[in-house]
């Protein structure tokens, strides 16, 4: 179906200066003649508007509406107009006197972005938002640990000859065994060797792994409640087995990323932090300018990984160094900063820890309250995490607050705060974005794992620790984005330098990054 | 010492010594573990040293050195005696060291604190990398007790030591310096430090340190770098190390200073440089550091730039003249709790008014509260309830003193009433709208120079006037001597005729709280008093203006306002448009208006009324001058004072210039000491006695029905006869009723083994530790039957006997059930060591009556009494008397508990040891002249006491220096009595747990008499002095410190004759025990109920913001709890219903592993959200800011969407409408 209308609606609104509603486009697209009800749109508008309202539209339509009824027939472009919204929120007029910033602000010339969303596709998968049946119970707890073993375990299961926990014991001492389960506990033994307890459904069963053997090093990369398989052989009493080899679900080798029809670009952004005291706005309006100049004009898509605003209570005595107190304040002066970004572009967000929705993952994204304020520029607001599909290639988003317990877990050089995206690969080779319990990461109990990594990513897309890292992991593309928030006190104090004011840029048709600098 | 003084102690040690001997007596015949008393008399300083550290020779020593040098010195002077062998018998260069430094720490905590031996756990030697050897001491958590300077010098005394013994200084290694630095940041994160070295200070001083402070790990937070270092066995901080290097090597450089420099031995160059602060330029290793230098020394001299400038300023004279006032200090509000209200804000006007002066029942960490105010706060405060206070230390304990001024509240019927009675405050408590003025606040001259805090602004009070007026000239004894003049509370006229006549100024009784007015309202209700009108009230009372007139002002808000402002009683009463005030003529005077005889019209006037009166305001408001009209604190005109003096024909003080914030501590405690459970004796009988540890039950418990009942397996010392050769497990032979001994063997080859000289026991062959504990089974059954009957009683006598699960002791010896059986008898409880103990709020008196503490005039003369303080013979229960330094006063629980404890005494010796009876009391009269302990915590003396008397109040009350000799101050501190022979028969140190901490708390030795000189020296700082000069009063006004101000503190009196006397007061007080008699925080029932409480409260008191409250109650309490719980729930263990095993996460089988059992979480929907509606609700009744309750409506809706289903959301009773 042709859907240029809209969009060059848009392209021709924005060319000339204003941001328009998504209901006011709808309405324009779906005039006779387009092209004439948008100048006679733009002749009614009051001169100090910068955002097409819908009542500037149907003043300016119905004024003409014995015109309209006369004009030729044109072609009628049917269809559907809005086809990236399904949030099924009305959009509310923003309060567009304070900030809805013009985007010729900034100067350079403010341009001609000749988008196609025709070509555009833009699909979720994993969002639990509104599916939350958890009600914290015990039960909850054990059936979202039995589906993560069951859906990862399924994974291993082909890869291994596997036994039950159970029927493991009554195995004859010295027979070759496999078993595939979540770890319950890892310790080193008094002679230096690590002892591994893997547990499924049936119950536990410790596994040795010897110090001298290629596999202890990769003891160091385990976590609590990973799933794992282990092969190896039974002790003579048929108490313990003896590791000869153990698999992570991981990524297949195999693994082909997709990639895009046509050159097409997402900006991976995360941690705004609007509200604080060092939240950049400079360097955030540097890269709305930019978006709005040709070179970015291939970036139709958005994708922000959580911590939108700086929050309230996030820690204590927090507000002595925010700068908009009001939790709601700060979603609409975000909602301002979004609305500087080119009307045109899809924008998909996650929350973070610092956003208000609950902290305990998976996090549902935000309620009714928080979508209105932020309707304006209509960005889908999905859980965290969730893995949205742009033009065929599938990206991962996460927010990413189990990477500080990679980080913390995990020996230096497989995992620092420096090199953000090797923790990332961790995660992609457990197949599970948060597997420890018990820590740092909270779990809210849901009837089945959402923090499970089902299907591979071409793209696994983080923020959270500040910092920009990017690479590749058996050809999926590990990105955490840096942040818009300045080295803040506590920062300081434990001597984190933040990467603030960055966008890393992906190709999606070859999936290659490009990161602009704003600060 | 008095002969009177030395009379009394002796008598006090005759009566020791008698219990002394029944209590040697008995410990010969019984199963005790020794077969004498344990806890060793100490007469002295001296004695108390040796017997803590059970060092031979050492107190002989300490005695000789006392007199000539200083105990620091003495402790220096006995590091060369240790080096030398001349005392202490230790072989090896680390017992040297070892000894040298538990004694001096021993010293310079008096022999009281537990430091010297649980802060200390050893000291090794070890080798630096260029194989010499150096020093390491290990510290303990306890050496917190031995205080900043002590921790300091055991350092120093190391050093001194291992220079003498001749030993190398310790060369830490790189990566130890950066350790210690990150180890003190962290445990200062983790627990706290008094003082917080920075980094490169840390660094610096263990880079210079020349031995090396090792300790145990005291927390679970471990280090992140610098971990597995070869010379430091944990990754844990290491709490006493920390102690030392902070609190006491960093923050009392210059006290170490002092001793060094006078050290030939040893050489401490770098404390100057750490005194200084120059640890920056000394690394210089490189750019890094040299850089840090610089971007230091710019900040100090930024700092000091800062400094001269403020100081410039001070000087200059455009600063803008205003009254002297303190800062306000919101301290004291931090972490608020809910349920234990605040009474003041910092400096909050209506708050707490600061008077000086020392009540009998007060100094030493206490502050005077009126009894009324302590009704009038809801009977939050009670005597004994320990206040959080602004200035000027941080804690009090509240004690009532009824001769200042009470709280002034306004009624609902709109009498504004000044309340003096506490039988008043009841009465009209319900009918209280609002507590305009807490009334004041006693605080005594000691304190400000015990917290070293600049005086504050004095209240204008009658001791202050008095001098007043005798320095203008008035013959004040002339005055006080005519029996019509009350000086203290005059008639109006008086005091104004006392103001006019004698220049002095207003009395304050009628000086009103001016400052507290603006200018433009003093105008005001200037301008409404010269529209008032005089009225006879026809009610025919006096009122104190020579006849029944009253000034009646037209009814106003403002003028209300301003007379509640000033704190002036009147009545409101708005419906008749009228504003009544009974005592007007000083008032009237004061804003400046002269009553007149009006020419009233004849034709109007009745024959039975005399002339009106008229008021004739004598000044316009072009008459103020400009100081007077900008005078003021915070801004421009806010203090009425200066008006009020231009326009007012006499002089008028600031009357109440210092407020002082406050809010509840904890509240105050008199109950029994049971450990938990409560335990009545320990003996073990592991799981077989069920939960409740029932011994009976034990006795009849079997495993299974193949099992004999009664027989448990327990861990317990083995036992020998050495004449018969039994193994037993008890202090004497079941055969031949010798006594026995613990029969040590090595675990790996069997070998009996005997403990070495000191006490270890090792296995020379196998180098292993030899030990007697052992598993045996045990017929409980036999042992309690057999129990019953050596003691013949049946087991009706009482409803359970409580044992042990196990015992924690290092020879896990049990104590005889014999004792059990007859506690649970008498309903007392066992504390560790064996005692039963009964805990109180400590409470200072210095003068007492024999009618408060419910004994007659004859006990007190029995006990020594013989004159009262004026030295007048004692005839009369009203008559105070001068407490003595070891009598105390027993509040009624304690005494009902002392009586219970006496009867198992009694039943004790009768029963068990088979001698007469020692007590048998009949009621708590006969308690009067008994002995007892007095024993805190964390210290190992006990102090003998005697029973004075009783009182209601919850609290121990005892002389300041009784307190202090057990190294307490009265701010809310509690600490326990023990009935002397139960001490005596009944403690042992072999029940002691054996941990770190496991012998304090234990009477290890007990002081028989207290030297003044060897208690705390806080006790020292208390004035002791009935009037304080006019002089202190003025240089209060100057903020001048307290140290060069003239009134006289104990310290005056040390070492001489009248070290044990003279603590007079400058305040009485009706009673010791005024107020409830508990704290409504302990009456009232839920949490809720004391929140709703607090919060009632807040609204009720002028000095109250209760929409802070509410923001503080929701901040340190709610919000804290439901984060906390929220957290603790997505990421809690699990546990098993049934055999209570643990589990990590959830098992993926849903059962137990271990058992099969039931398995459930810990944290549950309940326990987090329990207080979730509470906080929203108070946060909206209360009005708070917008920022906490967008907080909780976020954690809300976390907590809907985790513990409710999206897809089946609870529905209200609206969807079905």
């Amino acid at each position: 179906m042709p859907l240029e209308a809209p969009a060059r609606i848009v392209g021709e609104l924005t060319s000339r200066g204003y941001n328009a509603e998504r209901e006011a486009v709808t309405r324009l697209a779906g005039a006779s003649d387009p092209g004439a009800a948008l100048e006679r749109v733009l002749e009614a508008v009051p001169e100090d508007a910068l955002v097409v309202r819908t009542e500037h539209v149907e003043t300016a339509l119905s004024a003409d509406a014995a015109d309209a009824a006369r004009a030729e027939p044109a072609a009628v472009l049917d269809g559907e107009p809005t086809p990236s919204v399904s949030t099924g929120t009305d959009p509310t007029p923003g309060d567009d006197t304070s900030g809805a910033a013009p985007v010729e602000m900034g100067g350079s010339s403010p341009a001609d972005r000749s988008v196609d969303p025709a070509s555009r596709s833009l699909e979720i998968v994993g969002d639990m938002t509104g599916q939350s049946t958890g009600t914290g119970e015990y039960e909850d707890f054990v059936s979202v640990f039995r589906d993560r073993l069951d859906r990862l375990g399924g994974k291993l299961k082909g890869r291994v000859n596997h036994r039950p926990a159970t029927a493991i014991q009554d195995m004859p001492g010295g027979s070759e065994v496999a078993m595939v389960g979540l770890v319950n506990d890892i310790r080193s033994t008094a002679s230096g060797h690590w002892l591994i307890e893997l547990e499924d459904a049936t119950g536990t069963f410790p596994w040795l792994v010897m110090k001298d053997r290629e596999y202890v090093d990769l003891v160091d990369e385990l976590l609590c409640d990973e799933v794992l398989a282990m092969e190896g052989s039974l002790a003579d009493d048929s108490g313990i087995a003896f590791v000869d080899s153990l698999h992570f679900p991981d990524i297949p080798r195999t693994h082909e990323p997709s990639t895009a029809d046509r050159h097409v670009q997402a900006a991976l952004i995360s941690d705004v932090h609007v509200g604080s005291q060092e939240f950049m706005a400079d360097a955030w309006n540097a890269f709305a300018d930019w978006l709005h100049t040709a070179e970015a004009e291939r970036v139709e898509y958005l994708l922000l990984a959580g911590d939108m605003v700086e929050g309230v209570g996030v820690y204590p005595d927090q507000d002595e160094e925010l700068d908009i107190v009001d939790i709601y304040e700060q979603y609409e002066a975000f909602s301002e900063y979004l609305k500087k970004i080119p009307g045109d572009i899809e924008i998909v967000m996650i929350p973070g820890n610092h956003d208000a929705v609950r902290l305990a993952e998976p996090q549902p994204g935000f309620d009714e309250e928080l979508r209105e304020i932020m309707s304006a520029h209509d960005p889908r607001i999905v859980s965290n995490p969730s893995t949205v599909t742009l033009e065929g290639v599938s990206v991962l988003m996460y927010h990413g607050v189990s990477l500080d317990e990679v980080i913390a877990e995990l020996p230096e050089e497989k995992a620092s705060y420096d090199d953000p995206h090797k923790a990332m690969y961790h995660l992609l080779k457990k197949r599970h974005v948060a597997p420890q319990f018990g820590g740092h990461t909270r779990l809210a109990p849901e009837e089945e794992d959402y923090l499970v990594i089902e299907e591979v990513p071409d793209i696994f897309h983080t923020g959270h620790v500040h910092k920009l890292g990017f690479g590749k992991y058996h050809d999926v593309l590990a990105i955490n984005s840096g942040c818009w928030q300045a080295q803040t006190d506590f920062q300081k104090s434990v001597n984190i330098d933040p990467d603030a004011g960055f966008a890393p840029i992906v190709d999606l048709d070859t999936l290659d990054v490009t990161v602009q600098k704003f600060s | 010492m008095r002969a009177e003084d030395e009379r009394y102690f002796e008598r006090l040690e005759d009566q020791l010594e008698s219990a002394f001997d029944v209590a040697e007596r008995a410990k010969e015949r019984g199963g005790d573990p020794k077969p004498e008393v344990e806890i060793p008399t100490a007469r002295d300083m001296a004695d108390r040293v040796e017997n803590i550290l059970g060092i031979d020779g050492v107190a002989e020593r300490v005695r000789e050195l006392e007199g000539e040098m200083s105990r620091e010195e003495a402790a220096l002077e006995l590091a060369e005696d240790f080096a030398a062998g001349r005392v202490g018998d230790y072989e090896t260069k680390a017992g040297k060291v070892e000894g040298a430094v538990r004694t001096a720490v021993a010293l310079l905590t008096e022999g009281v604190v537990a430091a010297p031996i649980e802060g200390i756990d050893r000291v090794e030697i070890l080798e630096n990398d260029d194989g010499t050897e150096f020093v390491n001491v290990y510290y303990a958590g306890p050496i917190r007790s031995a205080g900043g300077t002590a921790q300091a010098l055991s350092v120093l005394v190391a050093d001194y030591t291992r220079a003498l013994v001749g030993m190398e200084q310790y060369d830490a290694r790189e990566e130890e310096v950066e350790r210690y630095a990150e180890e003190v940041a962290l445990y200062d994160k983790e627990t706290g430090l008094q003082y917080t070295p920075k980094d490169k200070e840390t660094k610096f001083i263990a880079k210079h340190i020349p031995i090396m402070l090792d300790g145990e790990a005291t927390g679970d937070e471990e280090v992140s770098g610098f971990r597995d270092l070869e010379r430091v066995d944990t990754n844990s901080a290491r709490g006493g190390m920390c102690l030392v290097l902070a609190e006491g090597i960093a923050l009392k450089a210059p006290k170490i200073q002092r001793y060094t420099r006078n050290l030939d031995e040893i050489d401490w160059p770098w404390l100057q440089d750490l005194i200084d602060g120059n640890y920056y330029d000394d690394e210089g290793e490189t750019a890094d550091d040299g850089a840090d230098a610089d971007e230091g020394d710019g900040e100090a001299t930024a700092e000091n730039d800062g400094d001269t400038d403020a100081s410039e300023d001070g000087d200059a004279a455009d600063v803008p003249e205003g009254p002297p006032r303190v800062d306000t200090s919101e301290k004291f509000l931090r972490d608020l709790i809910a349920g234990r209200p605040v009474f003041s804000h910092p400096c909050a006007e209506g708050g707490f008014r600061l008077r000086y002066g020392r009540a009998r029942n007060h100094g030493f960490a206490t502050a005077g509260v009126h009894p009324a105010a302590m009704h009038l706060v809801d009977d939050f405060l009670a005597t004994g309830t320990q206040i959080k206070t602004e200035r000027p230390g941080k804690a009090a304990g509240v004690v009532p003193v009824d001769s200042i001024e009470g709280p002034t509240v306004k009624l609902a019927n709109g009498d504004v009433r000044r309340i003096d009675d506490p039988e008043d405050a009841l009465e009209i408590r319900n009918g209280v709208e609002k507590i305009l003025d807490l009334g004041e606040y006693l605080v005594n001259y000691g304190e400000f120079v015990e917290n070293n805090h600049p005086l504050a602004p004095a209240s204008y009070t009658y001791e202050w006037w008095v001098q007043d007026l005798e320095a203008a000239g008035a013959d004040v004894q002339a005055l006080e001597d005519d029996p019509r003049i009350d000086l203290e509370f005059p008639a109006p006229e008086e005091a104004l005729e006392w103001a006019t006549e004698y220049d002095a100024p207003l009395h304050p009784e009628y000086t009103y709280l001016w400052h507290d007015l603006s200018v433009d309202a003093f105008r005001d209700l200037t301008a409404a008093v010269a529209e008032g009108r005089i009225e006879r009230d026809g009610d025919g009372s006096v009122d104190g203006n020579g006849d029944d007139s009253v000034l009646v002002l037209a009814s106003d808000d403002g003028v209300a306002d301003a007379l509640e402002t000033i704190v002036i009683e009147h009545r409101q009463r708005h419906d008749d448009d009228r504003i009544e005030i009974d005592d007007w003529r000083p008032f009237v005077r004061s804003v400046g208006c002269e009553p007149r005889q009006a020419v009233a019209d004849g034709a109007a006037l009745e024959p039975d009324q005399r002339p009106e009166i008229e008021l004739e305001r004598t000044w316009t408001d072009g008459d103020l001058s400009e100081r007077a009209r900008t005078w003021g604190h915070e801004a421009e005109g806010d203090n009425a004072i200066e008006a009020v003096n231009e326009v007012a024909p006499f002089r008028v003080r600031e009357r109440a210039p210092t407020r002082i914030g406050n809010r509840m501590g904890r509240p105050e405690k008199s109950e029994s000491r049971d450990l938990s459970p409560a335990v009545h004796t320990l003996f073990p009988i592991g799981e077989a006695g069920g939960t409740q540890r029932n011994v009976a039950d034990a006795a009849k418990h079997a495993e299974t029905m193949s099992d004999t009942p009664g027989i448990v397996e327990l861990e317990v010392g083995r036992q020998r006869c050495e004449s018969c050769g039994t193994e037993t497990f008890k202090n004497r032979c079941p055969d031949c009723d010798d006594r026995t001994t613990p029969d040590y063997r090595c675990p790996d080859c069997d070998q009996r083994l005997e403990p070495d000289e000191a006490g270890r026991v090792e296995c020379d062959h196998c180098e292993r530790e030899g030990t007697c504990v052992e598993t045996r089974e045990i017929d409980v059954n036999d042992e309690f039957r057999g129990a019953l009957e050596s003691v013949g009683e049946r087991e009706n006598a009482f409803e359970i006997l409580k044992g042990v699960k196990g015992l924690s002791s290092q020879n896990k010896v049990p104590e005889p059930i014999e004792k059990g059986i007859l506690r649970a008898k008498h309903d007392v409880s066992a504390f560790k060591d064996g005692t039963v103990r009964y805990d109180m709020t400590d409470l200072p008196v210095t003068s007492v009556r024999a009618s408060e503490l419910d004994v007659d005039v004859g006990q007190l003369q029995a006990l020594g009494y013989e004159e009262d303080i004026h030295g007048e013979p004692l005839t009369h229960e009203d008559q105070l008397v001068e407490l003595k330094v070891q009598d105390i006063v027993l509040s009624d629980g304690a005494a009902e508990h002392m009586l219970q404890t006496a009867d198992f005494i009694d039943d004790l010796l009768e029963q068990y040891y088979g001698l007469e009876s020692f007590y048998e009391f009949e009621d708590r009269q006969d308690l009067v002249g008994e002995l007892v302990f007095g024993m805190a915590p964390h210290t190992s003396a006990a102090t003998v006491g005697r029973v004075i008397g009783f009182t209601s109040a919850a609290v121990g009350y005892a002389h300041p220096y009784f307190h202090a000799a057990k190294r307490r101050n009265c701010d809310g501190d509690e600490d326990c009595v023990m009935l002397l022979l139960d001490g005596l028969l009944n403690f042992s140190k072999t029940f002691l747990p054996d941990q770190r901490g496991g012998k304090m708390d234990a009477p290890l030795v007990m002081s028989s008499r207290i030297d003044p000189s060897e208690i705390d020296d806080e006790a020292h700082n208390m004035d002791v002095v009935s009037q304080y000069p006019r002089e202190f009063y003025l240089a209060t006004r100057e903020q001048a410190d307290p140290e060069d101000v003239d009134v006289e503190i104990a310290e005056a009196n040390l070492g001489t004759d009248l070290e044990y006397t003279g603590f007079e007061h400058t305040h009485d007080t009706t009673d010791i025990a005024m107020g409830p008699d508990l704290s409504a925080y302990k009456t009232l029932g839920s949490m809720m109920d004391k929140m709703d409480a607090q919060l009632e409260l807040s609204r009720k008191l002028a000095a109250v913001d209760e929409t802070d409250v509410a923001e503080r109650v929701i901040e340190y309490h709610f919000l804290p709890d439901l984060i906390g719980n929220l957290r603790a729930f997505s990421r809690q263990e699990t546990r098993c219903l049934d055999c209570g095993e643990k589990f990590r996460r959830m098992p993926l089988t849903g059962d137990c592993r271990e058992c099969g059992g039931r398995v459930n979480l810990t944290v549950h929907k309940g326990s987090v959200n329990k207080y979730m509606q509470t906080a929203i609700q108070v946060a909206d009744e209360y009005d708070c800011r917008p920022y906490t309750k967008q907080r909780l409506e976020v954690l809300e809706r976390s907590l809907e969407s985790i513990f409710e289903n999206d897809k089946n959301k609870q529905s209200g009773i609206e969807d079905f409408m």
